[in-house]
């Protein structure tokens, strides 16, 4: 083996180990960005399921919603918190994309349950404060793009979380509010929408549930306007007209239940 | 979202692009820059191999030009972005190190190392988190040069150099033996490395033709440690 041929050996054998310990610190962090997903995702299955509990104080039962999220998603912190040391310095943009994923599903679950706590939206440096030390250092900078397309899967959540509640006690408030809300949304991520590539696609999306909770809601003041019904009549009328919102199914069935519908109030 | 938080968040945004916009034109630059060398360095293929060192010359003060965008991109850059960024500049980044490598191949026969790449291209220890070159598009280089080469091993034999192909094929065989040590992800390197195999049988292919021939002084196989038996055994 000549000299020149060992020389370039050495050399490769350092990339080798470079390349090597990059590649595996990658599937380590796939990995942890999967178990976030995962826990997000159970965490968002979790505040449904609560708040599609019957309860007699609608805003306490919010708020215990909430404290359930968030304990929930303290695991998520701590996955972090194991995994900061893997996203020091350079090391979080190298590999900024495994990570973004999760990242932005913990957003979706975090700023979920922020919203029935607090009712309001989860600003950026709330969110980095969760993702940081007891001393207030953050494990690492947050990207503007993955907390906006993070919100920005929030709308889909709250579409479903006014519409499957809303023959519950106090749920067509709730929708009026999710709406008014939402509606908040879309206006301010629409200023967005040029800097973040991703966040047009969403933004249709958020469009749709927009959309689907403005339908509910006219479908709500329509009748309460028309008929001076008690809230218990409404519900029950209300409820007939939800699986086509839920499902967003043919306009024909829709045609059909509104015909129904309208039958079936002429006898009051 | 109250007003404060969206121009907060929109200030932060407007800033990004502002950085992005700034980087693109140093990568452009960049990109004249290596356009002009490979230019220039295409002419290896019709130039007499005692014309080259010249040729050479002529490509060195575009390398040094690299020192001042190399600078201007590192002073662009925030502490620990380079990742975030370094796509807008690695195509013309590989160039110029395909450049280098080739420079230093013709003038000393031997593999630049990526520190001297780094050094050939003014850019310093110092500014790693922001600008530097990273493993990948340092090999990503290597495999333009080995492409490269097997075509100078086929023209140099052309202009009447018998003895080039023999020093590119050592060259070669080298680098395939390295790149063969790394666990390559699939990706784009790894597609290119794949291809190698194929740089490597057509420059040897020129080395059987050459010493089948008797072309190259035997002595140019001995001194590269050149297995030549079995091409002399059949003429």
């Amino acid at each position: 083996m000549s000299s020149e041929c060992r020389s370039v050996q050495n050399t490769f054998i350092q990339f080798g180990q470079e390349l090597d310990d990059q590649n595996d610190r990658r599937e380590r962090l796939i990995k942890a960005s999967r178990d976030i997903t995962n826990l997000s995702k159970k965490v968002i299955f979790l505040l449904h399921r609560i708040m599609n509990e019957d309860a007699q104080d609608v805003l306490k039962h919010s708020k215990y919603a909430y404290e359930r999220g968030t304990e929930k998603l303290r695991e998520v912190q701590e996955i972090y918190a194991t995994i900061k040391a893997e996203l020091q310095g350079d090391l979080f943009w190298r590999h900024h994309r495994p990570v973004s994923p999760g990242l932005q599903e913990y957003v979706e679950a975090l700023s979920f349950a922020h919203y029935l706590g607090h009712g309001t939206l989860m600003t950026f440096t709330q969110v980095q404060c969760t993702l940081s030390d007891n001393n207030g250092v953050p494990y690492f900078p947050l990207p503007k793009e993955d907390y906006l397309l993070g919100l920005s899967d929030l709308t889909g959540e709250l579409m479903r979380f006014a519409i499957s509640g809303i023959a519950r006690r106090g749920g067509r408030t709730r929708a009026l509010q999710v709406c008014n809300f939402v509606r908040g949304c879309r206006s301010d991520f629409d200023r967005f929408t040029p800097f973040v590539r991703e966040l047009r696609k969403k933004q249709i999306v958020t469009n749709q549930s927009l959309e689907k909770i403005e339908d509910a809601v006219y479908a709500i003041v329509v009748r309460s306007s028309e008929y001076d019904l008690p809230p218990e009549m409404l519900d029950d009328i209300i409820s007939r007209s939800i699986p086509r919102f839920a499902s967003g199914s043919a306009k024909a069935k829709c045609s059909r239940d509104v015909g129904s519908d309208d039958g079936h109030e002429d006898d009051y | 979202m109250d007003a404060h938080d969206v121009n907060f968040l929109n200030e932060l945004l407007e800033q990004d692009v502002e950085l992005r916009e700034k980087i693109k034109v140093q990568a452009t630059d960049l990109d004249k820059k290596t356009r002009i060398m490979v230019g220039i360095l295409n002419k290896i293929h019709s130039t007499p191999s005692d014309a080259i060192p010249p040729l050479l010359d002529s490509v060195r003060p575009i390398l040094r030009g690299c020192h001042d965008t190399s600078a201007a991109i590192a002073a662009l850059v925030p502490p620990h972005q380079f990742w975030r960024w370094k796509d807008t500049w690695s195509n013309p980044l590989r160039t110029a190190v395909y450049s280098a490598a080739l420079v230093e191949f013709l003038s000393s026969g031997s593999l630049i190392s990526l520190s001297q790449t780094s050094e050939v291209l003014g850019i310093k220890e110092e500014w790693a988190d922001r600008f530097s070159i990273a493993v990948e598009d340092y090999l990503h280089g290597l495999i333009t040069l080995a492409n490269e080469l097997s075509r100078l091993a086929v023209n140099a034999v052309t202009l009447g150099d018998y003895e080039a192909p023999i020093r590119i094929s050592v060259f070669v065989k080298n680098l395939f033996a390295g790149f063969s040590m790394l666990n390559l992800k699939n990706d784009t390197l790894r597609r290119r490395f794949d291809s190698l195999k194929y740089d490597l049988k057509k420059v040897e292919e020129v080395v059987y033709d050459v010493s089948l021939r008797k072309l190259a002084e035997p002595s140019s196989f001995r001194e590269h440690n050149i297995w030549v038996e079995s091409s002399s055994e059949g003429t």
